[in-house]
């Protein structure tokens, strides 16, 4: 049984229709990210679970309870705020201790659980300090255990390291990750950022004006993308996508033609694939794109280099194409320069293929 | 060099304002104390008489009469205008269309001058046409039609009541302001932890919207202590002076006995006064939050 079920779960602000008749199923101890462009209503999702945000329709059920008309307070859960929340005027030991006081439990059991808490994310030489006295990081800190002090049946997130600069972030990643490996809860993490939800979670939700584009492991969005937004949205610097012309094919195998590049054959995922006729965009990461002599017969088409940065562990080249700009993702030092004429070779069976309603095939 | 040229330009940039301060605070100010120390009648003439209005003062009982009475009528007051704010203040919180609009309705009548309010009260609670006497025969509260200002404490409470619907608005527009300014987050979050609304509002949103509640009630309490109007056109003072406030004592000595050298030496007391009260107040604040 799931341990977090959304049924058709839909949210109208207004006329506006923010989530869109959304189903999924959370297992225990899963780390779930909701992935997604701002905008895209994975806060609204989020505050929804928690029951912040009423529900237009559709129901949520955690731990085989159905919450949907529960306050947030009993639904079991946790919620780690993207601006922290703190209560300003408490120190960070009443902070952590708030939920146990209102719920009357006994002093000694208080203690022990706030110290069990400081301890666990190192947050003891702080305990009398105020918030406004600590820095992002151990903010970030307070607000999760004030969290976890709660014992929930789930953790929620919403975009908790976007306040942090960048190689805190990298830091606060690694603890949160230690943390679930540690507490084996099920969580659910809200971000933009695609490194945070594929280093992190051990499935990913891709959200699409606020309807599933696709779930998945990380590196099935990666390797298997569904649609053109999933393929689009997941990897950095983002995959190069080219308009091609179906002509014919066997089983799965289609063969296209790209503009300035002679035919070429791309696998499919389905079979009978090879039927489809029509325009169809082929889709490839810069990673798998190399670089060649210019006219060499491993490349599939010529270009010339218009801009390269060099990364140090990798560079990228921007190259002109009769079929459009192609990003390259070259792990060598290339000696490239503007102006150079190159070929590319394409890795086989790395392209995919989307029909014009953006879906594989 | 560049940088005290600038302190003349800061100083040029401030001249405005300093200006204003000078002529209609410090030049008034400074005239109020040499009158005091003065024999000066309305009518003129006078002459310097150190600190003799000063001595004269401490030992007029009605004026300390009406001093405390001040003081009682302020420490009723304020309370009820501080719990009712903070009550107003936390039901229409919520932008809601329907908050805004009770909003609107309340504080309507801090615009209203407070002088027609009182004759509008005075009217409301006459004994022979008065709205209020009426109803209140009329639900059974009382049998006949009361006169309300002949009895100090009767007088008082009309007062208060037509006070209260006066300037409520006020102190409920400056918490909204405190209010409104802490984090929605925050409140969710203490929601998450299991805080119901009571507890929300003790533990979250009072501490929180302290300053707020602050500041409403120093201005709403140095406001009270400089009551005149409304006991001028209600009570008049009525009966025997029992309702005389501090400045309507004042204004008896300046314009009705034309003491005006004694009046300015009274109103230079509660001046120092208020003061001292104000500085208590922000230094016990101050004393709460630090802790
Ligand atoms: N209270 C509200 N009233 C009306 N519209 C709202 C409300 N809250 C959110 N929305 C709208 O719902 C949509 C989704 O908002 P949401 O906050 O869930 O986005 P998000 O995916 O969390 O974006 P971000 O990454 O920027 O935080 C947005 O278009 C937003 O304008
Ligand atoms: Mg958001």
């Amino acid at each position: 049984m799931p341990h977090v079920e959304l049924k058709s779960l839909s949210k109208q602000f207004g006329t506006v229709e923010v989530i869109r008749d959304l189903s999924l199923a959370i297992e225990a101890g899963e780390f779930c990210a909701l992935l997604g462009p701002s905008g895209c209503g994975k806060s609204t999702l989020l505050r929804m679970i928690a029951g912040l945000e009423t529900v237009t329709a559709g129901n949520v059920v955690i731990a085989g309870r159905d919450v949907t008309q529960v306050p947030p307070a009993k639904r079991q859960i946790s919620m780690v705020f993207q601006s922290y929340a703190l209560y300003p005027h408490m120190s960070v030991r009443q902070n952590i201790a708030f939920s146990l006081e209102i719920a009357g439990a006994p002093k000694a059991e208080i203690a022990e659980k706030t110290q069990k808490a400081a301890t666990l994310l190192q947050l003891e030489p702080y305990l009398e300090r105020k918030p406004a006295q600590l820095s992002g990081g151990q903010r970030q800190r307070v607000a999760i255990g004030r969290a976890l002090v709660r014992d929930p049946e789930v953790f929620l997130f919403d975009e908790p390291l976007s306040n942090l600069d960048a190689k805190l972030r990298v830091q606060m990643r690694l603890e949160l990750a230690k943390l679930h490996q540690e507490l084996a809860t099920t969580m659910i993490y809200v971000t933009h950022d695609q490194v945070e939800a594929m280093t992190l979670a051990d499935r990913i939700v891709v959200l699409d004006a606020g309807r599933i584009a696709q779930v998945g492991s990380p590196l099935d969005l990666y390797h298997r993308p569904e649609n053109k937004f999933v393929a689009a949205f997941i990897g950095s610097p983002a995959m190069n996508f080219l308009p091609a012309a179906a002509n014919g094919g066997e089983g799965r195998a289609v063969s296209v033609d790209l503009a300035g590049a002679g035919s070429l054959s791309v696998e499919t995922r389905h079979d009978g694939a090879g039927k489809t006729s029509g325009t169809l965009e082929l889709g490839i990461r810069p990673e798998h794109v190399s670089p060649t002599a210019p006219a060499d017969p491993s490349a599939v088409i010529d270009g010339r280099i218009s801009m390269v940065e060099r990364l140090g562990n990798a560079t990228i080249l921007y190259v002109d194409t009769a079929a459009g700009n192609i990003v390259v993702e070259d792990e060598s030092e290339s000696e490239a320069r503007i102006g150079d004429a190159v070929g590319l070779a394409f890795e086989p069976g790395r392209s995919h293929l989307f029909a014009a309603d953006g879906r594989v095939i | 060099m560049l940088a005290t040229n600038n302190k003349y330009v800061g100083l040029l940039y401030l001249s405005p304002a300093l200006l204003f301060v000078a002529v209609f605070v410090l030049y008034p100010l400074v005239q109020l104390v040499m009158i005091s120390m003065t024999s000066e009648s309305l009518l003129g003439g006078g002459e310097f008489v150190w600190f003799d209005n000063y001595l004269l003062a401490f030992s007029d009982r009605s004026f300390w009469t009406s001093f405390w009475f001040t003081v009682r009528y302020t420490l009723i007051i304020t309370p009820i205008l501080m719990v009712l704010g903070f009550l107003l203040a936390l039901l229409t919180m919520q932008n809601r269309a329907l908050n805004q609009i009770a909003r609107g309705v309340v504080f309507l009548p801090v615009v209203i001058g407070l002088a027609s309010s009182s004759l509008l009260w005075v009217w409301l609670f006459d004994q022979q046409v008065g709205l209020l006497n009426k109803a209140l025969v009329d639900v059974g509260a009382i049998e006949q039609p009361m006169v309300w200002f002949n009895r100090a404490h009767l007088g008082m409470t009309a007062v208060i009541v037509s006070v209260v619907w006066k300037v409520v608005g006020f102190g409920m527009i400056i918490m909204l302001s405190g209010m409104q300014s802490i984090s929605h987050e925050i409140v969710e979050a203490s929601m998450i932890d299991g805080a119901t609304y009571w507890q929300r509002v003790r533990r979250i949103i009072l501490p929180l919207s302290a300053r707020a509640i602050l500041l409403a009630t120093l201005i709403s309490a140095i406001g009270s202590m400089l009551a005149f109007d409304q006991f001028y056109l209600m009570t008049g003072g009525a009966p025997r002076g029992q309702t005389f406030t501090s400045v309507y004592w004042i204004y008896q000595n300046s314009f009705v006995y034309f003491k005006l050298g004694y009046g300015s030496a009274l109103s230079v007391i509660l001046m120092v006064v208020i003061m001292a009260g104000a500085a208590l107040q922000i230094a016990l604040q101050r004393r709460g939050e630090s802790a």
